[in-house]
Parts: C-alpha cells; structure tokens; sequence
C-alpha cells in the first residue's frame, strides 16, 4: 500500500470531475431554456404587433 | 386554540419566506462553507487509519454518497407516486431531478469504492452482493433517465412510465443496505449506522460534516434542477399555446 496517497488523490479528483460535468450538464439545460424563452418572447412580440396592426 | 395557530403560521412565513426569497444565495453559500469544511476534514483534520493508510479517507465521499443517494432516489420515489396519483407534471420535474443527482452520486460510491478497493482488496471490482445491487440501481435510474427522456418534457405518458420505473427501481435499496446481512461479501459490515458505531469520534465528527456537505449540495442542485425542468415545461406549454393560436 505504498502508492496508497495516489489512490486517495484519485478518488478526490472522481468527485470533482464528476460534480463538475454535472453542472457543466446543468448549465447547458439552463442555456437551452435561457433560448426558448428568447424564441417564445420573439413569437409573443410578432403576434402582438399582428394584432395591433388588425 | 385558532390565535395560537395562526400565529404559528404567522410565525412560520415571517420566518420562511425570507429564506425562500434567498435560497439561491443560502444554497450556495452554505454548500461551499461545507464542502470545503468537508475536504479540510477528509484530508488534514481527520486522524490517519493505520491499517488502511490514507486511502480510508475516501470514506468521507463514499459513505455519504451512497447513503444521500438513498435519500435522492427516495424523493424520486414518492414524487413518481404523487404523479401517478394525481398526474401533475411538477412532481416529475422533482422526480427526474433527484434522480440526476442520485445517480450522480451512486456514481460517487461505485467509483470511489473501486478506487479504495485496489489498494485494500487488490482489485477495482468484483462481483460481490453489495457491489452488484448497487449497479444494479445505477442501470434502474439510468433507464429511468432514458424512458423519461424519450419524450418532452410535457409527455404525461413518458412520464407516467418513467414513475413506474422510478417507484419499482426503489425496491432495490432495501436489498442494497441489508445485502451485507444476507449474503457473505467482501463489503465490510455497516460501521456509522449501526447501534454502537464503531468509529472513533473524530472520524465520526468529520463524517457528519461530510454528510451535511453532501446533503447541502444535494438539496441545492435538487432545487435548481427541479426548478429548471419545471421551467422547461411551462414554456414547452406556452410554445404549445402559442402554436395553436397561430394555427
């Protein structure tokens, strides 16, 4: 059990990397929202503006 | 009696509300005081294991891990039943967001527990009681990711068959926690949550930070993944509105 330290090491480094590609996952989802919202927003202003016009 | 409860209530908003209003500053802050508390613990405060050495400090990821995984994977549970009773999509948004983070962490405990399986069994992995049901759990969740994933998120039968594995898959935990009682496995006994935990106190004491740690951490990614599949839901709605109105 010599090299023991670089087992302790790598497990420390497993829940980082891991916590880290789950919130790198998170931040995608919560982009892809940020950009629906945008779309739905552009149709929002559209139909308004078509009602407006009628 | 009526003034007494009211005032309770009263009481109880004046209290809560703030802390509703501030949960994504709270969050955070009170995750990142622990986790940090956590790994001074884990690899400065806590007292060396002399037979194991250093690598029995990653008992302080593995042991919480596994254990709060129980706790996500439970919440999935019930929120797949709600579902399944009263078919409101929010209870899904709940469901798949703890099974994220309970796979998340099963993912901790399955790898963390082959990284301290090496040096102390001399392999990564072996197909013993504990080690297989814990798998086992991770390819439920996974699937049921999958089958969630397989329509949008305002599917109400995606949904609905997702909760009927979510609820079924928690069957295994019970098999998982009693596995080192029922079989003879290479798992060692359960030390923390047992009548007279076998632990010294200073271990004992950084493994209840680690267990707030994880917990805190869990709660908030809970809450911030649950309230972004909620979202995603209502302007899936509201798209879908949108769409029939332009039609």
């Amino acid at each position: 059990m010599d090299n023991a330290l670089e087992f302790m090491f790598a497990g420390f480094a497993v829940f980082w990397a891991g916590l880290f590609v789950y919130l790198l996952i998170l931040q995608q989802r919560i982009r892809s929202l940020n950009e629906q919202i945008l779309l739905l927003r552009e149709r929002l202003k559209g139909i308004t503006l078509n009602d407006n016009s009628d | 009696m009526t003034s007494i409860k009211i005032t309770i209530l009263e009481l109880g908003n004046w209290f809560l509300q703030p802390l509703w209003h501030s949960r994504w500053i709270i969050l955070p802050v009170i995750t990142s005081i622990c986790v940090m508390a956590m790994l001074i613990g884990a690899v400065i405060a806590a007292p060396r294991e002399i037979i194991e050495g250093d690598v029995q400090r990653l008992m302080y990821i593995h042991v919480p891990s596994a254990i709060i995984s129980y706790l996500a994977f439970g919440i999935t549970a019930v929120a797949s039943a709600i579902l399944l009773i009263n078919g409101k999509l929010y209870w899904d948004a709940i469901a798949r967001a703890s099974a994220g983070i309970g796979l998340l962490l099963t993912f901790f405990a399955l790898s963390t527990g082959a990284i301290w399986g090496k040096p102390i069994w001399g392999i990564y992995w072996t197909w013993d009681a504990r080690l297989t049901t814990t798998l086992v759990l991770f390819l439920i969740y996974s699937s049921y990711l999958l089958v969630r994933n397989l329509g949008n998120a305002n599917d109400t039968r995606a949904a609905r068959y997702a909760a009927i594995v979510g609820l079924i898959g928690y069957l295994d935990i019970p098999l998982i926690h009693f596995s080192v009682d029922w079989w003879r496995t290479l798992h060692p006994q359960r030390i923390v949550f047992d009548i007279r935990p076998s632990l010294p106190t200073e271990m004992l004491i950084v493994l209840g930070i680690a267990f707030l740690a994880v917990l805190s951490l869990v709660l908030w990614l809970i809450l911030l993944s649950a309230t972004t599949e909620y979202l995603h839901q209502q302007v899936g709605k509201l798209s879908g509105d949108l769409d029939q109105m332009e039609s």
